[in-house]
């Protein structure tokens, strides 16, 4: 499902390099659930972006449903990052204009799914995510486990291959994290495959099969 | 990428954004309502006037003594009916006259027993008419010079003082239809031989000669034949009057346009700036799009649409408000800027619109507003989405 074959990446600033990811090499199974684990810096946000498509690597292989996603034009890419990838975004990232099902609707027209079709798919996901009742509710006035629940559904409209959550309990109480676990085993118990990059303790009480990756400064531990 | 579900969240976004555009909208309506209103007061005089030249002869024949033009003898009538290839040769009488200082009115002598003179009459004079008219020492007035007399002497008759001293009266017969007020306002029509009275002429002088060459191919040696006539003979066609009133209005015109290009500049420079400011909505709104999957044209065209419909809307509104305000308002203070207003007089526009020039404004306006807008957006739209989102 997921091959990182010895990934770097550095970025120039100035004068300066700075090497961010350092020869990293996984391999994730279909279904599985993984835990990017490490402190502030230590790569694992970048990582995410990387296999979300969002970000090129320096150097080093990246294939995603055998698709090498770093040697993709921008075209393709986004094609296949409104696919294949979902994402959770640390800040949620919710347009604020729009109502949460408008929200939801967004990677929906990027996979070119007519305006029935993607209006049912999108209230599917916002039932699923537990989130229905807010459909019509701006980002400004949902709580932050709402604004969460909302990221999901937005995320698992398009059923993606792959989920990735960045840091997704890091703007939330411990009520709404507990509820996001329980939600995230939810949908690894109905297949999905997900990775999450975390520094929270919260998820080392994750009663589910899961595996931990532990980044330190770049490099797998 | 155009497909419903596309539409729909474009036309979301567009009224979502509402409070977002409404000054930029404001501000593009005010700046393209102004332009309208020039382009359309211009473009309405320019008309007028070309349908009026379309009146005058193809030439005059003046007589000119150092620098001045002084009156000629109607004997040379004659001799130019002579030259082969003209036709319809008419002796003018007309001259300035001062009411005071700033008010002056222009005397037109008119011959009613000359065929050409006799049939532009017929539109001021009916026949039954026109006995009347001649029989009493009468005049035909514009509405400006109406109203000053009215105003300032009488409203029936007016008493001229002739260069010999003495004091004319002449009766107010009728006065000029204000649609024609634009070259009418200042015009004072008389039987030719009481304007020769009042302006200073002999019985034998006329202050120039008309005349016209249907062939145009013919038109410049005639006027070669015309120079050589007699001795400081001045020969005006009708082609550098048109130059000459063009040139008044194109430099009117153009003081409006180069004002417009720098409101213009102006315009894209806020939007420019606006839609670079770091951490700006738009920038952020951009790059989650980016990051859920749209591609770089997904985002241009929406935000192209976005832009498009704000331009059209404003384009739209800008130009019939424009309109409004010119041909049914009658364009309050900005035609004085055009005309003058010696007079009071209420010249009547005619509704002419100079679709090319209008075509051009918008061309200028839209490259103008969608560059400002979509440079930025395309240099949020191609940076990598992690980047961009901050």
């Amino acid at each position: 499902m997921v091959e990182v074959e010895n990934l770097n990446k550095i970025y120039t600033v100035g004068s300066k390099q700075e090497k961010v990811l350092d020869g990293i090499t996984f391999h994730i199974q279909k279904g599985e659930l993984v835990l990017l684990r490490g402190v502030s810096g230590s790569g694992k946000t970048t990582l995410l972006s990387i296999l979300a498509g969002m970000e090129k690597p320096s150097s080093g292989k990246v294939l995603i449903d055998s698709e090498p996603i770093s040697k993709l034009p921008d075209i393709h890419l986004s094609h296949f990052r409104a696919k294949k990838i979902g994402m959770v975004f640390q800040h949620f990232n919710l347009i604020e204009n729009l109502t949460l099902l408008d929200n939801v609707l967004v990677p929906l027209v990027a996979n070119r799914v007519g305006l029935k079709e993607a209006k049912e798919m999108a209230l599917a996901a916002l039932k699923n995510a537990r989130i229905e009742h807010k459909k019509d509710a701006y980002p400004n006035r949902l709580s932050g486990g709402e604004k969460q629940r909302g990221a999901i559904a937005r995320a698992i409209v398009a059923k993606p291959s792959l989920l990735l959550c960045d840091e997704p309990t890091a703007n939330l109480d411990s009520k709404n994290s507990q509820s996001f676990i329980e939600q995230l085993m939810q949908m690894h118990k109905e297949g999905q495959t997900i990775v999450v990059a975390t520094h929270d303790p919260i998820f080392e009480t994750l009663e589910c099969e899961h595996r931990i990756i532990d980044i330190k400064n770049g490099k797998i531990v | 990428m155009l497909n419903n579900s596309f539409f729909y969240l474009f036309t979301l976004s567009l009224f979502k954004n509402a409070k977002r555009y409404i000054s930029i909208t404001l501000l593009s309506t005010v700046v393209i309502f102004l332009l309208s209103s020039v382009l359309y007061i211009s473009g309405s005089i320019k008309y007028s006037l070309q349908k009026q030249l379309n009146l005058e002869p193809d030439f005059i024949v003046q007589k000119r003594v150092g620098t001045r033009l002084v009156p000629l003898d109607d004997a040379i009538a004659d001799k130019i009916v002579d030259i082969y290839g003209i036709s319809e040769v008419t002796k003018r009488v007309y001259g300035s006259y001062f009411f005071d200082k700033e008010h002056s009115a222009q005397i037109v002598g008119i011959d009613l027993l000359d065929e050409q003179a006799s049939k532009a009459f017929q539109n001021i004079l009916r026949k039954e008419e026109i006995k009347s008219f001649l029989s009493s020492e009468s005049m035909i007035v514009g509405e400006g010079v109406f109203n000053y007399l009215k105003s300032h002497f009488y409203p029936k008759a007016y008493n001229f003082f002739t260069p010999g001293g003495k004091l004319k009266k002449v009766k107010i017969f009728k006065v000029l239809d204000s649609k024609s007020a634009l070259f009418s306002a200042n015009l004072i029509i008389m039987p030719q031989d009481l304007a020769k009275e009042i302006v200073g002429l002999k019985e034998n002088q006329v202050t120039d000669i008309a005349l016209n060459v249907p062939n145009v191919d013919e038109q410049s040696n005639i006027r070669s034949k015309l120079e050589s006539l007699f001795f400081s003979a001045r020969v005006y066609s009708k082609k550098q009057m048109q130059e000459a009133y063009e040139n008044l209005y194109n430099y009117k015109g153009g003081l409006f346009l180069v004002l417009y290009l720098v409101v213009i500049a102006t315009l894209a420079l806020i939007l420019y700036l606006r839609y670079t400011l770091a951490n700006s909505l738009e920038k952020k709104e951009v790059a989650i799009f980016r990051a859920l999957g749209w591609s770089i044209k997904d985002v241009i065209t929406l935000k192209s649409l976005e832009s498009i419909s704000i331009v059209a809307f404003s384009f739209l509104l800008g130009t019939l408000l424009g309109y409004i305000y010119v041909f049914m308002l009658g364009s309050p203070l900005l035609k004085n800027i055009f005309l003058g207003r010696a007079y009071e007089a209420s010249i009547t526009l005619i509704p002419h619109i100079d679709w090319l020039t209008l075509t051009t404004i918008f061309i200028l306006y839209a490259t103008t507003f969608l560059s400002a807008v979509l440079i930025p957006v395309w240099r949020v739209a191609v940076t990598e989405p992690k980047e961009a989102l901050g």
